[in-house]
Parts: structure tokens; C-alpha cells; sequence
């Protein structure tokens, strides 16, 4: 293995040559994958390196949309290949914290997952129409029973809602989920809408992203 | 299914999952996550949704399976390579700085992986020149005529040697750096700089009647 000719000889022809106005191709490049930044005033102000950003982009545009291209004309994806995956990660719940429970025998002790709780933020969200909810966290000392919490949640909305309305019917479904169903001292729900979409009622399989 | 129901598979007994409170009655459909972008399905991903998380890989996959076998050739490799990535993600998502990137990086992890294919390769198969073998499409049929930009650069680079193609699409399609190149191949980094020096001549030179 590895006894390929190494190119890097002195004087090889393979060597990065500084050849479009000082700047090897590899130099251009690597100013691009840098977003070209921080700005260097030899390329910016060099017609001929312009003209090799422009390709270098260029290649990579269409680079991107050749592997797209094959990826539609590859062999349709075998279900039992998408359950080995989701059954391999359903063994691997993401539980987080323990959350104490109270129990009336001392000799019980009950607890519910983070992960179980953040399945009721979700599950409340879920009910509420013109969100969909994104990530959420519990802040604060949540295995500690009486401890504040703060809980942040992430959500998208659907064009055309009522954005303030749809967000006090979330916080009202989640307030009302985590009181049933935990003993969370919530003191502050923060409801960050980050983005818009359009709801589409299809249940196409191709994506909007 | 009723609330009780809920409460049942939050207590932590016997390993229930979380992600199981998808059979609820809900009015997100799959429809609705099937539009959501990226960072909304990472999230929900990240906090247990198995749903959510089955959107994204069936979003990400057939680009993955496309950019894998531009690494692994035309093999069963490309499959398992992917469906690890996935499974990666999985355990990984919080971790992710940028949900919203998660396609780059899927690509980067999959690189990784297949790359520790091909180094396996090479510990196993004792032959100088073991190169991943072209995709498929690099039949010549396929090369005669170049009908679109993509065609032309798929066959500029099934022309190209096999260690300059892996290096450029290792660099121009994953990102890696150019010393995760050099570690992935067993080669000098230098090596590596001169291989993508001259892959992205020709390359460039020949995509410039594409312009």
C-alpha cells in the first residue's frame, strides 16, 4: 500500500504553482472554502483570480447538483432498510434527567424521563394548530423535586396563523399537560418562533427544506 | 389514546419510550413534518421523536447513498455506510452546533465512515493500487455524449486517476481538510496537495466549455 509515487518532488509538475496572478488554483480554492474571508485585496482586486473563483464556484454548484441527480436515479430505498435504523435508535431512547415523581409509600420511588416529559411538551404542541414545535429544554435542577424550571420551546409557524393566538393556546396546552401529568414547578415557558412555512395538506414525500 | 395512556409510557419502567407519544391523537401530521425545515426535525430529533427522525432520514438518504458511492464505488458498503451515519446521528444530534446544517453534516460523517471503509480495504486486500472502482455510471455508453453540465462533470471525472478523483471528491464534495485526507488515504498531505492540484486543473479546464 502507499508506494504510489509521491508527486512532491522537488520541481514536480504537480506541485500548487502560483499561476493566476500570484495565487495557485489550490490557493483560490481554499480562499473560497474560507468564504473568502478575511478579504485579500491581491484576489478581490485580480480579474484573472475572479475569473478562477467564478469556475472553482461554478464547479462546485454543479457538483452538488450531480450528486443530486444521482441520488434520484439510484434504486428506490428498501423500507426494511429505514426500520433497521429506526429500530436500531428506538433502543437508544434519549431519556435525559430522571424528574422525581411523589409517591405516597416512601418505599416507591417514581420518576419520569426528561425525554418522557419533552414527548409531552411535544405531544401538547402537537394539539395546538398553526405551530409545530421544534427542541425544547428544561432549565433548571429538574431531578430535585420543587425546583423552578424554566422551559424553552422552539417552534415554527404556519403562514397565514395567528401567530400571538397560537402561542398562548401552546402555553396554555403545555402548562396544562405538565400539571397533569408531572409535578414540574414551571415558573416561566419561553416560546421562541423562529420560522414560517406553508402548510401543505399532501402527504408528499417530497419535502419543502 | 387517552391521557392515562400517556402518563403510562412516561414513568420510566421497562424502558419505554418517549417517542412513542407520537400514537396520540395529534394535529401534526406527518405531512406537516414532512414540510418542516431541517432545524425543526433536528430539534424534535434531538428531544426523542422517532418521527421526526425517520423525516430526516428519509430527506437525507438519497443524497447520502449518491455521495457514498461516489466514495465507495458501487457497493453494499454504501448502504451500511449511510444507515451508520444515520444511527451516529441519532446518538449525536444534540451535540450538533447548527440543526440547520445537518445535511453537511451527515455528508462529513459519512465520509468519515466510508473512508474507515476504504482504509479497511486497503489493510485487507493486498494490492498496490486498490481503488474504489468507479460508479456505475462511468460506463462508456454513459460517456459518450455529455447532455447537461452534471453528465460533463461525472465524466471529467471518471477520467480522472483514481487517487486524484478520491481526493477531489473528498475535498470539493465533503469538505474534509486536507489532512483528513492525507490520514483517510495513508499519504503525505503534500501528497494530497499535489493530487487536488492537478484534479481541480483538469477539472476546472474541462468544465470551462460548461460555462
Amino acid at each position: 500500500m502507499n508506494d504510489f509515487r509521491t508527486p512532491d518532488a522537488p520541481g514536480d509538475p504537480a506541485q500548487p504553482t502560483a499561476d493566476i496572478d500570484g495565487y495557485s488554483l489550490d490557493e483560490l480554492s481554499d480562499y473560497l472554502d474560507a468564504g473568502q474571508s478575511p478579504a485579500d485585496p491581491g484576489i478581490d482586486h485580480s480579474p484573472a483570480c475572479q475569473l478562477a473563483l467564478d469556475s472553482l464556484a461554478r464547479v462546485r454548484a454543479v457538483s452538488l447538483t450531480m450528486l443530486e441527480r444521482e441520488a434520484t436515479e439510484l434504486p428506490p430505498i428498501d423500507e426494511s432498510w429505514i426500520d433497521n435504523i429506526i429500530g436500531a435508535i428506538s433502543l437508544d431512547v434519549h431519556a435525559g434527567r430522571d424528574i422525581p415523581l411523589h409517591h405516597s409509600s416512601p418505599s416507591v420511588h417514581l420518576s419520569v424521563t426528561e425525554g418522557a416529559v419533552k414527548g409531552l411538551v411535544r405531544a401538547a404542541g402537537d394539539r395546538v394548530p398553526g405551530l409545530l414545535v421544534g427542541r425544547c429544554q428544561l432549565i433548571g435542577d429538574v431531578i430535585t423535586a420543587g425546583s423552578h424550571i424554566t422551559l424553552t420551546v422552539e417552534t415554527t409557524a404556519y403562514w397565514g396563523e395567528n401567530i400571538p393566538e397560537a402561542v398562548t393556546q401552546l402555553r396554555h396546552a403545555i402548562t396544562a399537560m405538565l400539571a397533569e401529568h408531572t409535578e414540574l414547578v414551571i415558573v416561566s415557558i419561553d416560546i421562541t418562533v423562529r420560522d414560517m412555512f406553508l402548510k401543505t395538506d399532501e402527504a408528499g414525500e417530497e419535502p419543502s427544506s | 389514546m387517552t391521557q392515562t395512556g400517556l402518563l403510562e409510557m412516561t414513568v420510566t419502567e421497562s424502558g419505554i419510550t418517549p417517542g412513542k407519544g407520537a400514537t396520540i391523537d395529534t394535529t401534526t401530521t406527518l405531512a406537516d413534518l414532512n414540510n418542516a425545515e431541517d432545524r425543526t426535525l433536528v430539534g424534535r430529533a434531538a428531544d426523542g421523536d422517532v418521527r421526526a427522525f425517520s423525516v430526516l432520514v428519509r430527506r437525507h438518504s438519497p443524497i447520502l447513498r449518491a455521495y457514498a458511492r461516489r466514495i465507495l464505488g458501487s457497493t453494499d458498503d454504501v448502504d451500511d455506510v449511510v444507515q451508520e451515519t444515520f444511527i451516529a446521528a441519532w446518538q449525536q444530534l444534540h451535540t450538533i452546533s447548527d440543526p440547520a446544517m445537518i445535511r453537511s453534516w451527515l455528508m462529513r460523517t459519512a465520509s468519515h465512515k466510508s473512508i474507515d471503509r476504504i482504509r479497511a480495504r486497503r489493510e485487507h486486500v493486498d494490492i498496490t493500487d486498490n481503488e474504489p472502482e468507479a460508479p456505475p455510471e462511468h460506463t462508456p455508453e454513459r460517456t459518450a455524449i455529455a447532455n447537461s453540465r452534471e453528465d460533463a462533470l461525472s465524466q471529467v471525472l471518471s477520467r480522472l486517476p483514481p487517487q486524484q478523483r478520491e481526493c477531489w471528491t473528498l475535498k470539493e464534495l465533503s469538505g474534509l481538510s486536507y489532512d483528513d485526507i492525507a490520514s483517510a488515504m495513508g499519504i503525505p498531505t503534500s501528497t494530497v496537495r499535489g493530487l487536488l492540484a492537478r484534479a481541480r486543473r483538469t477539472v476546472v479546464s474541462d468544465m470551462e466549455a460548461w460555462r
